[in-house]
């Protein structure tokens, strides 16, 4: 039989939930097997009580996990009913999730210097790979976008875990760049430095990424978003057109490699 | 072991219990063994297959809606070859330890309701049944679905009769249920599963667009419980053969009407989707109303509702 998710079912118990920019929030929570469990690129499909009319989870990527504390955390954006009423969720309440979902970040043991590229609340994700290519001692640059500055997260991760250069852009020229963070990511590209590229925001951005980084050469991966029923493979719903037909973001992603997605 | 027998016989499939899993909902039933023991359940019934795969619908694929969801799915499924290869193994060691695998149907036409049955009924010896999917658009009829007319449903029907000799279940689109119903149990159908998802539309003001890649969807979840539970009785009062009764079983209770409005067996849906390992709760939540209601076996509880 093909092989199923490795997801399963986790109680977790709330540890923090703050906000960390403008409607996005950091949550950490308590979940022992998880956090040794998880790899960059994966995703957690959370229960949010308090609503029996709303009956799904919410799938959210992460930002880091501390296998020593057992502890998981997950930065998400409030943006429907769901998401403000986990931004509710106190310290020591309790809920399940099912996780780790999904095939993470592969990158290539010849990467030399990774380029990463996040829009918005992209950003968690694309932290996390940066943790490991750190831990790794692959050298990386990055470029982050939000639609203002008091939206961006990510920046100061990103330098602590030793980016080269970072670049900034906001859509309102609020903070760095004023546009989208794809113009200096084309620009970086086109110098040919990089092998290795990483992306994950809105579609269009990362499709001009993805773009890019064939241009110049570079392997691209991209971390996409669907609408999702299940998590684990048994729906259909979160299918993604690819050159080999349509495969779940659930199973067969949420990481692509972005030469196979059909933008 | 409950104290209650709660075995029953759909259609001539032999069922250790009423809980089945509604197709689309339950995979190719591998995708749930982690969560928990897939071989506890009276029955699987796995996701349409027709006998060519199929891409499926562009996304958005889903969207919520208050106490459900709205897929648009367009029955995205390998072919019953790939299908046969890949899960069979699993599904032929499910059926060894004594849980009916059902496997859906799925076709465009009267014609590839036949084909894709063909080949279920050669390829798939481990399964109990077949169930046909008879709300798939049918192209030929200019895209309405086979089974949305007695005649259409009878049709297919009279058609797939004949291809095999096991038990042939149709999953039965929400209009027009009791004169359906008995034109497809006239034409040989072993039993019928109630219902289908229900036509429904979810439309963003803000951009005019649907929010689902096609203007509708179906609809499935608790908000439409209380539709199905009568739906069910009123099958159930119009034909002999008997009945499965699926849409927004999301307890013991939610299943134990369905019994009581007249199903045989109930197929948990949505659930399944939010909690992997729903069927199994529900089985034991039913076993212990079971058991609340005095009886020896579950088949006593079946019509047993008063007014």
């Amino acid at each position: 039989m093909p092989t199923p998710s490795s997801a399963r079912m986790h109680d977790v118990t709330i540890v923090s939930n703050e906000p960390i920019a403008s409607d996005v929030y950091s949550l950490v929570i308590k979940a022992p097997k998880l956090a040794e469990q998880i790899q960059p690129g994966q995703f957690v499909n959370i229960r949010v009580p308090g609503n029996a009319m709303s009956l799904l989870r919410i799938p959210l990527s992460y930002a880091s996990a501390d296998p020593v504390e057992g502890t998981v955390e997950i930065w998400y954006s409030v943006v429907g009913d769901g998401t403000r009423r986990l931004s509710q969720m106190q310290p020591g309440a309790q809920t399940d999730l099912l996780g780790p979902g999904g095939k993470g970040w592969n990158v290539p043991e010849s990467c030399s210097r990774a380029l990463l590229v996040a829009g918005g609340i992209g950003a968690p994700p694309i932290v996390c790979l940066a943790r490991e290519l750190s831990e790794r001692g692959i050298a990386f640059d990055a470029c982050l976008g939000a639609q203002t500055g008091e939206k961006l997260v990510g920046a100061g991760e990103l330098e602590e875990l030793g980016a080269g250069e970072i670049s900034v852009s906001t859509d309102d020229g609020s903070l760095g760049l004023e546009g989208f963070c794809t113009e200096p990511a084309s620009a970086l590209l086109a110098t040919g430095e990089y092998d290795y590229v990483a992306t994950c925001g809105p579609e269009p951005m990362m499709a001009k990424v993805a773009s890019a980084a064939h241009e110049a050469g570079a392997y691209c991966e991209a971390s996409l978003e669907r609408m999702m029923s299940c998590g684990f493979g048994a729906c259909n719903t979160c299918a993604v057109e690819t050159t080999s037909g349509m495969q779940g973001a659930c199973m067969c992603g949420p990481v692509f490699n972005a030469e196979e997605v059909v933008w | 072991m409950s104290a209650v027998n709660m075995a029953v016989d759909f259609g001539g499939i032999k069922m250790k219990n009423p809980v089945n899993t509604a197709s689309g909902t339950f995979g190719y039933g591998w995708q749930f063994q982690n969560f928990f023991d897939v071989s506890e359940l009276g029955a699987i019934t796995t996701k349409g297959c027709a006998a060519e795969p199929w891409a499926g619908n562009p996304k958005p694929r889903m969207t919520e809606v208050p106490g459900g969801i709205m897929n648009s799915v367009g029955l995205q499924n390998p072919g019953v070859r790939a299908f046969a290869e890949e899960s069979g193994p699993f599904l032929q060691d499910l059926s060894d330890k004594g849980t009916a695998v059902i496997c859906q149907v799925a076709g465009h036409s009267v014609a590839e309701y036949v084909a894709a049955l063909e080949l279920f009924d050669e390829l798939c010896p481990w399964a109990a049944g077949f169930e046909l999917n008879v709300s798939c658009p049918n192209i030929a009829a200019g895209g309405a679905a086979c089974g949305s007319t007695p005649n259409g449903a009878a049709e297919v029907m009279r058609a797939c009769r004949p291809v095999t000799k096991k038990p042939l279940l149709v999953k039965m689109a929400p209009v027009r249920l009791p004169e359906i119903a008995r034109a497809l149990e006239a034409e040989g159908a072993d039993g019928l599963t109630v219902i289908n998802s229900i036509p429904g539309m979810a439309i963003d003001v803000h951009t005019r667009r649907s929010k689902l890649s096609r203007p509708t969807g179906g609809l499935s979840g608790p908000l439409l419980h209380p539709i199905a539970v009568r739906m069910v009785w009123e099958v159930a009062n119009a034909v002999q053969i008997p009945v499965c009764g699926v849409g927004g079983v999301m307890t013991g209770e939610d299943a134990a009407e369905f019994i009581l409005a007249g199903a045989t067996a109930v197929s948990v849906g949505m659930a399944s989707f939010v909690d992997p390992a729903a069927p199994v709760r529900i089985l034991r939540e039913l076993e212990e109303w079971a058991e609340s209601q005095g009886v020896s076996d579950i088949n006593e509880l079946r019509g047993a509702f008063e007014c």
